[in-house]
């Protein structure tokens, strides 16, 4: 599942949700069921995630 | 040969039938009282075995009700997992494991383990104080022990028994 679920914290940082492809549900499902209730998300690609995460905790979400 | 004797209920019929294919099949009654179930239509009917077939000693074995083995560098991936519908990057060395089916309540251990990379410094991987296991997901983190600074780690392993 190359697809990843995007939303941003109380904190102004970011979380990314990784699916887990053994599990059955759909990334819409796991959506609903893993992101905080009430949250904005995006599902993105996974390949826009960056994969230098020298500055992890600065990443921010436009 | 003692006589096998086939008692119904009051309604219905008790049918042994053999397989429409050739050879030899023996079904093997418990050796001491008990029961032996060849069907069931609810989890309730299926007797619960106490011990891993592989586990010696008497003490009851205790399978893991979920388990994650994943990559927490570069482009973060899950490489297998069981009970585990995601998991959260939530920062620098810094995830949460959602379970696809709840635990009963949040009193499970949790293992977790991952490789070591920081050659200088000891590491150690926790729940984080600030968020406490529950039924549907844990927060864990991996960090330097001597700085309390979190840090990525190319294989993180996380196992959840109850």
């Amino acid at each position: 599942m190359n697809k990843r679920i995007v939303y941003t914290n109380d904190d102004g940082t970011v979380a990314v949700i990784v699916p887990a492809d053994e599990c059955g549900l759909t990334v819409e499902q796991i959506a609903a069921k893993d992101v905080p209730t009430g949250k904005e998300y995006h599902i993105v690609d996974a390949a826009d995630i960056p994969t230098d995460r020298t500055f992890r905790d600065a990443w921010t979400w436009e | 040969m003692a006589d096998i004797i086939l008692t119904g209920d009051t309604s219905g019929a008790i049918t042994v039938a053999a397989p429409a294919v050739a050879g030899t099949n023996t079904l093997t009654l418990p050796a001491s009282t008990g029961t032996m179930i060849t069907s069931a239509t609810a989890a309730a009917d299926v007797p619960k075995p106490t011990a891993l077939s592989t586990a010696s000693g008497s003490a009851p074995s205790y399978s893991a009700r979920a388990w994650v083995n994943f990559n927490g560098t570069g482009t973060v991936a899950i490489r297998a997992s069981g009970n585990v519908s995601s998991i959260t990057d939530n920062g620098t060395g810094d995830y949460t494991a959602n379970f696809a089916t709840a635990m009963a309540d949040a009193n499970y251990a949790s293992v977790c383990n991952s490789s070591r990379s920081d050659t200088n410094n000891a590491q150690g991987n926790n729940h984080t104080s600030t968020a406490v296991p529950a039924t549907g997901s844990i927060r864990v983190i991996a960090q330097i022990t001597t700085t309390a600074s979190a840090q990525d780690q190319a294989y993180f392993m996380l196992a959840i028994f109850r």
